[in-house]
């Protein structure tokens, strides 16, 4: 494990994930992930190592940056959020699915997919309000992130997590009150995206604009800005994700 | 503050036409059974010769309906998977949904067998059977949508009432259709009061929808900020104000009570192709409204 990516408290998250596995089930876990956006330079280097880990074609995001810029020079700034899976501890995609091929993990609370399962019905796609879940187009089934849950397994951290530059990205057990994510949730303001909705997110924001919250509020020609937000959807024609599959 | 979004992704909607297209067709297959089942089960003498043509027209659109549901699946062999017990979801209403669907084919297939064979007594049981199924086979579409918190244009305690009587009301026109049809070429002609009831039964299940989507815009109009765009988008979609509410409710409505034109058989016919129109497009318009505002 590389040690530049891990966070300072790296004595006790690593050492806390491994007695966890390696006691077993006494103790309760629930993943969690804190995304301080006061040091998020907007890098995108989460959502490449996103990309590398889970072999993501092109074209299509397990996770994502968002970025958006507010105001006009000299008075502007520039914004990131980071988007991944929320995880809910009440997953709308999970109370839809027709084949319970996607389960929030009682062990840890991280919503998996089963991918042998999946019928590729789209019903969690249309019912997740974090727009996080799409249709792989190699594999035909739904795919979203799932905290890299190999990784977790075995004790990692995940991907984006390894990767982040400025150390925004905290991961840890929520349920343990001396990990670094719980101690920093109760120290710090932090807020969850559409908390209204009622699932619950774990995946935490400090320092998040409104604005990036949300989508931008429709102004008067919302028409366009939707037209807009359409051309930029990947077409289900587009065949450059099938490069290298000698199609 | 003006504020761009520099970078953000989207990603594509999953569904194609055909999951319109299926609503489209449990929808017509529901409301023609429920208007074979007026005489046989509710035992209104003048729809009789209706039984058995609504219930083989309900029994084929009931092949195509799973038909179009499974072509839209990005697994279609795998959609034996809904209907294994052990995977089954009792949160999800396409679980159940995928067992009536199996179940109210075989029901509607039996149920035919004994009105062809003339059994009237065998035919009403079975008939009140399959009249819940039927409505159910139907609701839970609009359960599926209702049941969708993340869309503030599906998330309505309305949707599955609406999905009903718009069922009940492109059966009723199909069946309408059938009639005229039946008339022409056939020797014995039907009872001009049939007509009466088809088209007093159309008006009144066309004031209900349009009651329903009253109710929708004003609630939408004051709903959160997915709600109040979804209506705004809505109010603009051509094929939402043109096709679903002047061609498929409007016109229709004034050709069935306008003097006029409410005796004439090419009139009635005319309405009840526009209202089998409008209620597929009442169909696309709920689902790809609702995937046209961006949740990030």
């Amino acid at each position: 494990m590389p040690k530049g990516g891990v966070v300072q408290s790296r004595e006790e998250t690593p050492g806390e994930t491994a007695s966890g596995s390696g006691a077993g089930e006494q103790k309760p876990k629930r993943w969690g992930m804190l995304v301080d956006q006061r040091r998020c330079i907007g890098c995108h280097s989460c959502s490449i190592a996103c990309k590398s880990e889970n072999n993501v074609p092109l074209g299509y995001w397990r996770s994502w940056v968002k970025g958006i810029q507010k105001g006009h020079f000299p008075d502007a700034s520039n914004h990131f959020l980071r988007r991944l899976c929320n995880q809910c501890e009440v997953p709308p995609c999970v109370q839809v699915c027709p084949v319970q091929a996607t389960v929030r993990r009682e062990e840890d609370g991280v919503v998996v997919m089963y991918y042998g399962k999946c019928i590729g019905c789209g019903m969690c796609i249309a019912a997740c309000p974090y727009d996080a879940r799409f249709f792989n187009p190699i594999r035909n089934t739904a795919e979203k992130c799932d905290f890299c849950s190999a990784r977790i397994d075995a004790g990692l951290q995940p991907a984006c997590v390894e990767a982040c530059v400025s150390r925004a990205l905290v991961f840890g057990n929520l349920d343990d009150p001396s990990s670094e994510i719980s101690r920093k949730l109760v120290s710090l303001g932090t807020t969850v995206i559409k908390p209204e909705l009622g699932t619950k997110p774990k995946v935490f924001y400090v320092a998040a604009d409104h604005q990036l919250m949300g989508r931008i509020t429709f102004s008067d020609d919302f028409k366009e800005e939707i037209l807009e937000y359409g051309r930029s959807i990947p077409s289900p024609d587009a065949s450059y994700w099938k490069k290298g599959e000698g199609k | 503050m003006e504020t761009a979004v520099l970078y953000n992704v989207p990603h594509e909607v999953p569904w194609l036409v055909y999951i319109p297209l299926y609503f489209y067709f449990t929808g017509l297959s529901a409301g023609s059974f429920i208007l074979s089942t007026l005489s046989t089960v509710f035992r209104i003498k003048r729809f009789k010769p209706m039984a058995l043509p609504a219930a083989i027209i309900s029994f084929l659109l009931l092949l195509l309906a799973p038909a179009c549901l499974i072509l839209d699946l990005h697994q279609p062999t795998r959609f034996w998977h809904t209907l294994v017990p052990e995977y089954f979801n009792n949160t999800s209403a396409l679980s159940y949904g995928s067992w009536l669907l199996t179940a109210y084919p075989i029901a509607n297939l039996i149920y035919i067998y004994f009105i062809f064979v003339k059994n009237d007594r065998v035919t009403r049981i079975l008939g009140m059977v399959t009249v819940p199924l039927a409505i159910f086979v139907h609701a839970y579409t609009g359960f599926a949508f209702a049941l969708v918190r993340a869309r503030a244009w599906w998330h309505s305690a309305l949707m599955p009432g609406y999905f009903l009587t718009s069922a009940l009301l492109s059966g009723i026109a199909l069946l309408a259709v059938v009639a005229l049809m039946m008339d022409r070429y056939r020797q014995e002609k039907l009872e001009p009061g049939l007509y009466t009831s088809l088209r007093l039964m159309m008006i009144g299940i066309l004031l209900v929808d349009l009651f329903w989507n009253g109710s929708f815009w004003l609630t939408l109009l004051v709903s959160n900020a997915d709600g109040h765009a979804s209506i705004l988008l809505a109010l603009h979609e051509k094929l939402y104000v043109w096709g679903e509410l002047v061609s498929g409710m409007l016109i229709p409505l004034a050709i069935l009570v306008f003097p006029r034109t409410r005796e004439d058989k090419v009139w009635l016919c005319l309405a009840s192709l526009l209202i089998i129109g409008g209620v597929f497009l009442m169909r696309y318009s709920v689902v790809f409204i609702g995937f046209d505002i961006p949740l990030s």
